[in-house]
C-alpha cells in the first residue's frame, strides 16, 4: 500500500472512531440524566470499541508516515484523545467506575474534535524534530495529560456531588467523596510522575537540539507552571482541612493548564515550540 | 522568632512561595521578555511599561526578586528536609513495629477487616516478605508485617532532588559560557576572545528526494592555541559533540559567497562573504560592499520583494548593498553573471555555498542538575508506587485471624487489595465478613 492510501485508511478509521465517542458521549448523557442503566452499559462497550479503532487509526498512520504519530497539532490532539480515554479505561478496568465517562467521554470528544479541525497532511520533519528524545517526550506528555485529564473529571465530579439529590442510583454509581478523592488523587500522582518526565526529557531533547535545557521558553514555563499546580495539589491534599474540596479545585485549574499548555501556547504566545 | 522560623520553614509558606512563583511564571509567559525599553513603552502606554521596566518583568526570570523567591523556596525546603529527616530515620529504624502499630493512635489501624484462617499465607501474598510472629501481653499469637518503608522517604528525596535541580542550574548560569563562530569549509576562526579557534573542515546539507532538508553535518576541529591540543568531531542537529571538554552544536545555517573586485580586467581583491558580511574595497578608501542575501531560485513575491522559490539552484541571485564613506550607494538584486560597476570597479558575486554557525558551550554543572532529576524520577516512584503499607493479626479464641491494615498513602485501595487476596484464598463464604 502507498503511504496515501495508508492516511485513507486512516481517516475512515479516525472518522469512526469520532463518531463513536459521540454517540458513548450522548449515552452516557442519558445513562445520567434517565438514571438508566443500560444506556451506561452500551455508552462503555461502545467506548471500547471506538476506542480500539482509534488505536488502529493511529497504529496505521504511523505505517503510512514511518513514524510515530506525534509531531504536528493534528498528530498530538489525536494521540492527546487517545491518552485520556486509555487512562479512562484504565481507571474504569480498576474502579469500575462507569459513571466517569459521563465527564470523561466530552472532554474526549472535544479533543478529537481539535483534532478533526487541524491539517491531517504528512510532512517530513525538520533536523531539530528528528530525536527519539523528542518522541519519548511526547509519548510521556500523552500519559501524563490523558491521567491529568481523568483527575479533572474525577474532581469535576468530586466538586458536584455534593449538589446531587441523594438517590439510590447515584449511590451505586457515584463513589463516595473519600473514594473520588483517592481516584484523583491516583490520577494525579500518575500524571505528576509522567510530567515530571516530560519535562526532563524535554529538558534533554533542548540540550541536544538548542544547546540549553531550559530556556524559559513560554511552552516550557507553562509545563512549569502546570508542574507546580499539581505540587500544590499534592501538598494540599497532605495538609488537613485543605483536603478535599481545595485540591480538587486545584486539579481542575491543573487539567485547564495542561490544555492551555498545549493550545493557548502554540497560539497564543510566542516561542521555539511554535512549530509542534 | 520560634513563631518566624516555624512559619518559613512550613509548608503553607511554601504553597505561597509556590503560588508567586507561578504568577511570576505567567508574567513572565504573557509579557515578551527581553525586549528593548521603548518596545514596552509603546505596547504597553506610558505607566504600562514603565511599571513593567521598573519591576523588572520584562526579564522575570533573571531579576532579583525571581531569584531571591527561588532562594527562599530552596531555603524553605532545605529547612523543611532537615526538620522532617530525624522523624524520618527514627520511624525506618523502630518505627514499624507490631507494638508502635498496636498503640496507634489511627483508627485504621484497629479496623477488623475479616477474620482470617491463615493469615501468614494471605500477607506473603500481598507481598509481605518478612513477617513478625509473637505473643501478645494476654498470650494470644500475632503476626505482623510492614513493606515499603523506603516509600516513606519518596517526598524527601524528590525535595532533595529538586534543591540539587535548581543548584546546578542556579551553579550553570553563573559559571556556563557561550560562543558562536561560523564560517564555511576550510575557514579557522578564533572561538570568540578564547585561547581556542575552530575549524570547519567540512559542512555538508543533507537533502530529501522532495527538496526538504534531512540533517545538517559540520566537521570541526577545534584547536587549544596556547596547549597546540586539538581534537576533531562532526556535529548534526541534535548530535552535539564534545571537544576539548566544549559541547559544539550544529545551530543554524546561510548562504555565503565568494565576492571579486575588479580593476581594467584585472583581480584585485576576493573575499569569501556570509549573508550580513561586508567587505572595504582596499584600492578605494570608504567603498564598502555588503552581501545581504542570497536566492537560489530567486522570484518576486507579491509585494515585490525577492524571495526563493526552492531550494534548487534555479535562478540563483544576490542582493547587495554598496555603501560610500557611510552613505548608501546604492542596493539591488544581482542575476546569473549581473555585475555592479563602479567607476573603474566591477564586483561580482560566485560560488554560493553554505555557511554553517556552530554553537559552542561549557556549563560545568548540567552534570548536577542530571543527578537531581533522576533523584526526583525515583523519588517520585517511591513516594506514589512504593506505598508504606502494614497488616496485623492475632489469633482469637475460636482459633480465626480478625486481620487490620492500614496503609496511608495507600488508604482505600490497600483495604480493598487485602480483602479482594482474601476473598480468592479463602472465598468470601469462609470468613466472616464485617
Ligand atoms: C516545587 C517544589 C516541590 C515539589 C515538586 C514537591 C513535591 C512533593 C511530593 C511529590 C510529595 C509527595 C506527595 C504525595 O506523596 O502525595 C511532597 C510531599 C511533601 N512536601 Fe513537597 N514538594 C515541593 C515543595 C515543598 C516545600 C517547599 C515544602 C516545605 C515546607 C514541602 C513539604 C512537603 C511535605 C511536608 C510533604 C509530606 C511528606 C510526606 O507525606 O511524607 N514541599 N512534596
Amino acid at each position: 500500500m502507498s503511504s496515501e492510501q495508508f492516511l485513507n485508511v486512516e481517516n475512515t478509521l479516525f472518522t469512526i472512531a469520532m463518531a463513536g465517542y459521540l454517540i458513548a458521549m450522548v449515552l452516557y448523557a442519558l445513562f445520567f440524566a434517565l438514571k438508566k442503566e443500560k444506556p451506561g452499559k452500551w455508552a462503555g462497550i461502545i467506548t471500547t470499541l471506538a476506542f480500539a479503532v482509534h488505536t488502529a487509526a493511529l497504529i496505521v498512520r504511523s505505517i503510512g508516515a514511518g513514524r510515530l504519530p506525534l509531531s504536528n497539532q493534528y498528530e498530538f490532539a489525536t494521540s492527546f484523545a487517545w491518552g485520556i480515554c486509555s487512562c479512562y479505561l484504565i481507571f474504569l478496568w480498576r474502579y469500575h467506575f462507569r459513571a466517569l465517562g459521563a465527564f470523561v467521554l466530552p472532554v474526549v470528544f472535544l479533543i478529537i474534535g481539535y483534532a478533526a479541525m487541524q491539517s491531517k497532511e504528512v510532512r517530513e520533519l525538520m533536523p531539530a524534530l528528528r530525536s527519539n528524545w523528542l518522541a519519548i517526550h511526547v509519548s510521556s506528555a500523552i500519559i501524563s495529560y490523558g491521567a491529568f485529564g481523568v483527575s479533572f473529571a474525577v474532581s469535576l465530579m468530586f466538586l458536584i456531588r455534593r449538589k446531587m439529590p441523594d438517590s439510590a442510583f447515584w449511590q451505586e454509581h457515584i463513589p463516595d467523596e473519600k473514594r473520588l478523592d483517592l481516584i484523583s488523587y491516583r490520577a494525579v500522582s500518575l500524571g505528576f510522575l509522567f510530567l515530571t518526565f516530560v519535562i526532563i526529557s524535554g529538558a534533554i531533547w533542548a540540550e541536544h537540539a538548542w544547546g540549553s535545557y531550559w530556556s524559559w521558553d513560554p511552552k516550557e514555563t507553562w509545563a512549569l507552571i502546570t508542574w507546580f499546580i499539581y505540587a500544590i495539589y499534592l501538598h494540599l491534599r497532605i495538609s488537613k482541612g485543605w483536603k478535599g474540596k481545595s485540591a480538587a479545585l486545584f486539579a481542575v485549574i491543573g487539567f485547564i493548564c495542561v490544555i492551555f499548555t498545549y493550545i493557548g501556547v502554540n497560539t497564543l504566545l510566542p516561542g521555539v515550540h511554535s512549530y509542534a | 522568632m520560634k513563631k518566624f522560623t516555624r512559619f518559613f520553614f512550613s509548608m503553607k509558606f511554601a504553597l505561597i512561595l509556590l503560588g508567586i512563583l507561578i504568577i511570576a511564571c505567567v508574567a513572565g509567559s504573557v509579557i515578551p521578555q527581553g525586549e528593548i525599553a521603548s518596545y514596552y513603552m509603546s505596547e504597553y502606554g506610558q505607566s504600562g511599561g514603565g511599571a513593567i521596566l521598573a519591576i523588572g518583568l520584562d526579564d522575570v526570570f533573571h531579576c532579583p526578586w525571581f531569584v531571591a523567591l527561588t532562594v527562599v523556596l530552596c531555603l524553605n525546603l532545605i529547612g523543611c528536609n532537615i526538620i522532617r529527616f530525624p522523624s524520618l530515620l527514627r520511624r525506618t529504624r523502630n518505627g514499624f513495629t507490631p507494638e508502635k502499630y498496636l498503640s496507634s493512635e489511627l483508627s485504621g489501624k484497629r479496623v477488623e477487616l475479616f477474620r482470617s484462617r491463615d493469615p501468614e499465607t494471605l500477607f506473603s501474598k500481598c507481598g509481605f516478605r518478612k513477617l513478625v510472629k509473637g505473643q501478645t501481653s494476654d498470650g494470644r499469637s500475632y503476626i505482623y508485617g510492614v513493606k515499603n518503608k523506603a516509600g516513606i522517604w519518596g517526598a524527601w528525596l524528590c525535595h532533595l532532588g529538586m534543591l540539587i535541580v535548581i543548584t546546578g542550574f542556579g551553579l550553570g548560569q553563573m559559571k556556563q559560557v557561550k560562543y558562536a563562530v561560523y564560517g564555511i569549509p576550510g575557514q579557522t576562526k578564533p572561538v570568540e576572545d578564547t585561547q581556542y579557534e575552530l575549524t570547519i573542515d567540512d559542512f555538508e546539507v543533507t537533502l530529501r528526494d522532495d527538496d526538504t532538508v534531512e540533517q545538517y553535518t559540520a566537521s570541526i576541529t577545534m584547536r587549544d592555541t596556547k596547549t597546540g591540543e586539538e581534537a576533531s568531531g562532526q556535529t548534526s542537529v541534535n548530535h552535539p559533540c564534545t571537544l576539548l571538554g566544549m559541547r559544539c552544536y550544529q545551530n543554524s545555517t546561510g548562504w555565503a559567497a565568494t565576492v571579486q573586485i575588479w580593476k581594467d580586467d584585472e583581480l584585485i581583491q576576493e573575499d569569501v562573504l556570509c549573508a550580513g558580511e561586508y567587505v572595504n574595497v582596499e584600492d578605494k578608501e570608504g567603498l564598502t560592499v555588503m552581501f545581504s542575501a542570497f536566492y537560489p531560485d530567486y522570484i518576486r513575491d507579491k509585494d515585490g520583494m525577492p524571495m526563493t522559490a526552492s531550494s534548487r539552484m534555479n535562478n540563483p541571485a544576490y542582493l547587495y548593498r554598496l555603501y560610500y564613506q557611510n552613505e548608501i550607494l546604492g542596493m539591488n538584486v544581482l542575476e546569473g553573471k549581473e555585475a555592479i560597476t563602479v567607476d573603474a570597479y566591477t564586483i561580482i558575486f560566485k560560488d554560493p555555498q553554505s555557511y554553517t554557525l556552530i554553537q559552542i558551550k561549557r556549563d560545568p554543572y548540567t552534570w548536577l542538575a542530571a543527578i537531581g532529576a533522576v533523584i526526583m524520577m525515583a523519588a517520585l516512584i517511591l513516594a506514589f508506587y512504593l506505598r508504606t503499607a502494614e497488616v496485623y493479626a492475632s489469633r482469637s479464641d475460636d482459633g480465626s485471624w480478625p486481620v487490620s491494615g492500614y496503609s496511608r498513602k495507600g488508604g482505600a485501595d490497600f483495604v480493598d487489595m487485602l480483602q479482594e487476596k482474601h476473598k480468592e484464598l479463602e472465598g468470601g463464604n469462609v470468613s466472616d465478613e464485617q
